[in-house]
This record gives C-alpha cells, structure tokens and sequence, in this order.
C-alpha cells in the first residue's frame, strides 16, 4: 500500500515527462478494464440463467443513468490503454522510432480522441 | 519494479533462448496485438452498429444463433480468453510491483488467478449453453 501511494505520488509530482503519465494510465486503465470485465463475464452468465434477470441487469448496469457515465470512462480507458499499448508494442519492435517519442504520443491521443468523441456523445445521447 | 516487464525492450528475446519472463512479455505483446482488433471492433460494434439500450436477451439470442451464432460465440470465446489471461498477468505485474511480502504477494496472485478461473469457466458455460441456457438444463433436470 505505501509503495502503491509512493508510485502514485511519483506520478504526480515528476513534471515534465508525457512518458509516466502514459504508464500510470495505461497501468490505471488497465486494472479498470479488468474489473468491468469480471462484472461483464458476470452479466452475460447471468443471460445465460434467463431472460428475466437479464433484463435486469440490462436495465441496471448497462442503461441506467449512472451506468452510461462509467461507460464513458470504460470507451476513454479501452481506446487510451489500446493505443498506448499499440505505441509501446509498435516501439519496442521498432527501437529507432523512439526519438520521435513525443510525436508518436500525440498522434496516439489525437486518435483516441477522434474515436472517442463520437462514440461519447452516442452513449450519453439518450440521458441528456 | 523488479519484476515487472513493463521496462523498453532489451533484446532480450531475439538473441539467445528466451526465459520465462522473455516469454511472457512476447504474450502481452502478443495478445494486446490481437485484442487492438478484437476488443476495439467489439466495443465499437456494441455502441455503433448495436446500441447498448437495444441489447436485449433476444438481441443476444439472435447473434448467438444460426450458423453465424458460431462465429460470434467462438469470436466471444477469444475475447473471454485472451483478455482474462492478459488482464490477470497485468494484475500480476501490479502485485509484484507493489507488494514485497512473499506471503502476501503469493495469497493475492492466488486469488486473483482463482478468481480468474472461476469467471472464464462461468463464461465458458454461458457461450457453450447460449442465453437461457443453464435455466432450460435446470428445469429439464428438476423435471
Ligand atoms: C485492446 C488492446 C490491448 C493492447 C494493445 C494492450 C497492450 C498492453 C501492453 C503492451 C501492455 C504492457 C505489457 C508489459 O508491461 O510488458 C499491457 C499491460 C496491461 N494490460 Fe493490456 N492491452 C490491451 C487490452 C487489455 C485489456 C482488454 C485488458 C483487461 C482485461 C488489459 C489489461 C492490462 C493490464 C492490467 C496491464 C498491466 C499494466 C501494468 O503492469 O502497468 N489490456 N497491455
Ligand atoms: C459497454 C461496453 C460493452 C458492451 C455493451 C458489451 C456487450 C457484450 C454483449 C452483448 C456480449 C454477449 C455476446 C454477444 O451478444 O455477442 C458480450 C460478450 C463479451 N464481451 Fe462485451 N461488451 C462491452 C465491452 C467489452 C469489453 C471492454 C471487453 C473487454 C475484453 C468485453 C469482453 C467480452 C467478453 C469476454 C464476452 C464473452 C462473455 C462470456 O463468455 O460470457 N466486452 N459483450
């Protein structure tokens, strides 16, 4: 725990470098994406029970207000831990393109946005 | 950090016999490679194509039906597998990297691999008996 709370403070206190906050996201999203799976593993058996309590779970943890909110931030950590993940694959195959580490970040966040963007508003398009 | 192979690349794997933890760091690699097409395309798909509020138990029951119901369960079944095997051995990573107590670390990568177990065999069975399914197999079975 207190080398959890040191790594976090880390993060935020060591200025100047995109590289680790790429990594505390790409570590926080990543543990993110693992919980919703657990719960998503956990809905979709529970279709398998019945139509009834699918219809729950529908309602509840896919529809409702507060559950199209968390959505947004599971559409931000898949597509950020995607492309991150992509960047880290694509330069540790490719050593030379980390000089042009900086560039490669940005277009990295200029395209989570671009698939972003869109798929936000068509999430919380229905609770507004 | 010791354990943790989120470091850059060393060329550890193209020269010499790779180790376990060479072998490892290919997997994510690997699987992350797959999952920027799988995961991406079935996220995209269920908000674009789909829309969260029209996924239904008879929209699920469509898709897992008819001979295209095959490929999407088997298409289910890879993101059921190589994103539980990822995303355990990154919490894994985590654990090492956070949690120095041999005893401790040992008891949580337990759990979360127990618990990692658990849930693909609950997925398995969902995919394998489709929607409804293990409540038409218990009401056959209580007769
Ligand atoms: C969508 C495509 C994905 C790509 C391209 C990708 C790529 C990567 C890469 C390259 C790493 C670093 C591995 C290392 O440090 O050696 C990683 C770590 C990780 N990934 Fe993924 N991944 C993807 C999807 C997922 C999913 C769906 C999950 C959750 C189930 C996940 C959970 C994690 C976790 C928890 C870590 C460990 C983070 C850390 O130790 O800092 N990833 N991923
Ligand atoms: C809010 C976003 C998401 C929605 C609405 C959604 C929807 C669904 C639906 C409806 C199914 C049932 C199969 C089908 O109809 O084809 C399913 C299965 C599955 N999804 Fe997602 N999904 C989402 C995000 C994700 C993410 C981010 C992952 C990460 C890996 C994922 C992994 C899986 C897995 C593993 C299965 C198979 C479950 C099982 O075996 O029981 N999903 N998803």
């Amino acid at each position: 725990m207190a080398a959890l709370v040191a790594s976090i403070y880390r993060g935020i206190s060591y200025r100047g470098a995109e590289g680790q906050w790429a990594w505390i996201l790409h570590r926080a999203s990543g543990l993110g994406i693992v919980l919703f799976l657990y719960m998503h593993i956990v809905s979709i058996f529970i279709a398998a029970i019945g139509p009834g309590p699918y219809a729950w779970v529908h309602a509840t943890l896919y529809t409702s207000p507060p559950a199209k909110v968390l959505e947004v931030f599971l559409l931000f950590g898949v597509l950020y831990h995607a492309f991150n993940g992509m960047r880290i694959i694509i330069i540790d195959f490719f050593p030379a393109l980390g000089r042009y580490q900086r560039t490669i970040v940005r277009i990295e966040l200029a395209l989570v946005v671009i698939v972003l963007v869109p798929a936000a508003i068509i999430t919380l398009r229905g609770i507004f | 950090m010791a354990t943790s192979s989120s470091r850059p690349y060393q060329g550890k794997l193209r020269y010499g016999a790779p180790n376990h933890e060479g072998r490892i760091w290919l997997f994510m690699r690997l699987t992350g490679l797959v999952m920027f097409i799988t995961v991406v395309f079935h996220l995209l798909y269920m908000h674009m194509a789909v829309g969260v509020e029209n996924i239904t138990f008879d929209n699920i029951d469509a898709r897992w039906s008819g001979p295209a119901g095959v490929f999407w369960r088997l298409f289910d079944a890879s993101l059921l597998f190589i994103g539980m095997a990822h995303g355990m051995n990154g919490v894994r990573f985590s654990i090492n990297d956070y949690v120095h107590n041999k005893i401790l670390n040992f008891l949580l990568t337990a759990a979360v691999y127990g618990l990692g177990l658990f849930l693909i065999l609950l997925g398995t069975v969902a995919i394998v008996l489709g929607v409804g399914g293990l409540g038409n197999l218990f009401q056959r079975l209580m007769g």
